[in-house]
């Protein structure tokens, strides 16, 4: 009888129509996962990358697999930085909504301008994209069309909460113009400084407080440093008097801190995404703590 | 009875038609250049001696919309006694299909083994290891009809099923319309952050080989003098059976999953054929494995070491031979940029039990090769 009874309240339950499923998000850079949680905080988010990798250079892992066949909506930067790894994952997690061109695979720089685009990629110039440079989250206000772009998305893959996508991204909108405009006054004093740096990861950040790249550890986009190359950066970062050697947290310190010894000039490893282990755990938080370490080093000297 | 390279000709054509209905994408080209140089001839297939030209292959991919997508791989071998081409992929692959669903049909890599279904210029050595060149011939494609469902699980767990004609695995007796069936399953996850992992097991059924009938591979082996009878590129299986069972392992690992600057990856395949032939008892099959090491140190440089071994059964009539060879390959490389690569390779054979001259190919050889790929390739898989 009892057996019964369960067998009753299972088959019920079966016939109960299904809970609402959350959407399933699936972010090639952390970035992205950290914004669309802003928009939609009750969705599954899951980030193929963090920090400390080097979003260049991934693994078609199996568990990469796994999480893109599950996802709705996948959000990457596009202009070709995935395109080592993102084409495998797509080919092989068989889930048509993810394919390019589809409602459920957003690229944030098909939408959102990026800059250095060329017509055509010179022979030898290394790993440089016609697309023009990937690493647009770390400038805050295309960050937040990217933002704009992410909830038009997300009201076009889940159409029954589109008023409250809509209405979310307008709240974080009001509130991320607010802090653009108290970030641009607290980076006043940056305006015009100089820095060395290796890759053009913050480019963007570079344009949007004013401060001249003089220098890049990369004999060409993409190619680690050589010791030759390093060797003929000397003079130059000597007589330029940057504020710092700029690297990101995914990539070894060794180059930045021989030329730093060399030179004098201190070393300065930044996030080029957020990390929630250190603290950094919104876009808002990662610009607040950028600022700081750049102006931290501007009042050390 | 479609003679083969009419048969390959099938998807092709349906290429074209589907081509003049839908907008078309342009298609994607690429050329792959394999160039090498082998001091000597080593036993059971792989590069010959000499300069030349392994596995260089020119590919086409085009996509139709959202329906589909078209490969097309041409491959040319050259060494100083012969130059040899093939079209090793003319499929056709779903895209659209639900839960999951891939479904492939014309000629491609089966996805058997963990190498089988990968690009030989993605492999860490110059030649696949011993198992692969006895039982599938380096590497084996066909004409088919492959269905692969990727599970909505948490772990990777993939599950393949392929019908094929058969004709590429070597010249048997039996000719049936479905030669070999193949089933494969493969499950794969993260340990941590630094560590991922690759598991699966594999079957392949050769139908071509009933009781009775009996493999051309098994014999001529007396008289060829093992590996000078097969030229470099030996498309078919020497060494067949009814039954092939195979299980491959690998773990990567990698700082933090960074593995852009460093990365271990370990890797290991085990293969026993059986039911050689009608007077093959339960003692009488063939076995195979690997093990290898890859270590990436820094970015553009890689080393690694790997040794296998094939225990073979050579058949003489209605009894069996034992004959076992070793084989261990170091190798260093350095890649310039993504799309190149220059090996230099070390491989040392050895002959644990010889009959009839079998391995009297077995030697030691020193490989310098040099990989540069043009176009848009392929992203590698794990």
């Amino acid at each position: 009888m009892r057996t019964r009874s369960k067998l009753c309240a299972w088959v019920l339950l079966g016939c109960l129509p299904l809970p609402v499923q959350a959407l399933s998000l699936f972010a090639c850079e952390p970035e992205w996962a950290a914004l669309a949680r802003e928009l939609a905080p009750e969705a599954r988010m899951t980030s193929a990358t963090h920090a400390y990798q080097d979003p260049h250079y991934i693994e078609a892992r199996p568990s990469l697999i796994a999480r893109l066949r599950r996802a709705d909506l996948a959000i990457c930067s596009g202009a070709a930085l995935e395109a080592g790894w993102l084409p495998a994952l797509q080919q092989r997690a068989a889930n048509p909504g993810v394919h390019n061109g589809q409602p459920g695979m957003l690229f944030i720089a098909s939408v959102v301008e990026t800059i250095d685009q060329l017509d055509e990629v010179p022979f030898g110039a290394g790993d440089v994209h016609p697309e023009g440079n990937p690493h647009l989250q770390l400038d805050p206000e295309r960050l937040r069309q990217a933002g704009a772009a992410v909830s038009q998305r997300l009201a076009q893959v889940d159409p029954d909460q589109a008023a409250e996508y809509r209405a979310r991204y307008l709240r974080w909108s009001l509130a991320w113009q607010q802090r653009l405009a108290d970030w641009q006054a607290r980076a006043e004093p940056l305006r015009g400084q100089r820095i060395v740096v290796q890759h053009s990861t913050f480019d963007y950040l570079w344009r949007w407080l004013g401060i001249e790249v003089i220098a890049d550890l990369e004999p060409r986009p993409g190619v680690p440093p050589t010791p030759g190359h390093l060797n003929t950066l000397v003079g130059q970062v000597e007589s330029g008097k940057p504020l710092a050697i700029v690297h990101s947290w995914y990539q070894a310190p060794d180059s930045a801190q021989w030329l730093a010894r060399r030179t004098g000039v201190p070393v300065l490893a930044l996030p080029s995404t957020i990390a929630p282990d250190r603290g950094i755990g919104t876009p808002a938080q990662l610009f607040d703590h950028l600022l700081d370490q750049l102006l931290e080093q501007q009042n050390a000297r | 009875m479609v003679s083969s390279p009419v048969r390959w000709l099938l998807p092709l054509t349906l290429l074209t038609s589907l081509q003049a209905q839908a907008e078309l994408q342009t298609p994607e080209i690429s050329l792959t250049i394999d160039a090498y140089h082998k001091s000597d001839n080593t036993a059971l297939g792989g590069r010959l001696e000499g300069w030349g030209l392994s596995h260089t292959e020119l590919g086409v991919r085009q996509q139709f919309g959202n329906v589909a997508t078209g490969k097309f791989t041409a491959v040319a071998e050259a060494n100083e006694e012969e130059t040899d081409f093939s079209i090793e992929e003319a499929y056709l692959q779903s895209l659209s299909l639900p839960a999951g669903l891939t479904l492939r049909g014309g000629r491609f890599l089966s996805d058997l083994g963990y190498l089988n279904g990968q690009h030989p210029h993605a492999d860490s050595f110059s030649e696949r290891p011993l198992l692969y060149r006895a039982f599938l011939g380096g590497h084996y494609y066909d004409d088919g009809l492959g269905l692969s469902m990727v599970m909505p699980t948490d772990l990777y767990w993939r599950i393949s099923a392929e019908a094929f004609d058969g004709g590429e695995l070597g010249e048997f007796e039996g000719n049936p319309t479905v030669g070999t069936w193949a089933l494969s399953t493969s499950l794969g996850g993260d340990l941590s952050e630094s560590q991922s992992w690759q598991a699966g097991v594999s079957y392949l059924r050769n139908r071509m080989l009933e009781s009775g009938a009996e493999a051309h591979g098994h014999h001529h082996d007396h008289h060829d003098h093992g590996a000078d009878g097969h030229h470099g590129h030996s498309h078919g299986a020497e060494y067949a059976g009814e039954h092939l069972y195979m299980a491959d392992l690998v773990w990567k690992w990698a700082p933090r999953g960074n593995n852009r600057n460093q990365q271990l990856t370990l890797s290991a395949e085990y293969a026993r054929v059986t039911d050689l032939n009608e007077y093959a008892g339960s003692d009488d099959y063939h076995e195979g494995w690997y093990g290898s090491a890859v270590y990436r140190f820094a970015p553009r440089w890689s080393a690694g070491v790997r040794h296998g071994r094939v225990d073979l059964k050579l058949g003489h009539g209605d009894h069996f031979h034992d004959g076992a060879l070793k084989e261990t390959t170091a190798m260093l490389a350095w890649n310039p940029t993504h799309t190149q690569t220059l090996r230099l390779q070390y491989t040392h054979q050895d002959v644990v039990e010889d009959w009839h001259d079998t391995f009297a190919g077995a030697d030691n050889a020193v490989t310098l090769q040099y990989i540069i790929s043009f176009g848009a390739h392929d992203a590698h898989a794990f």
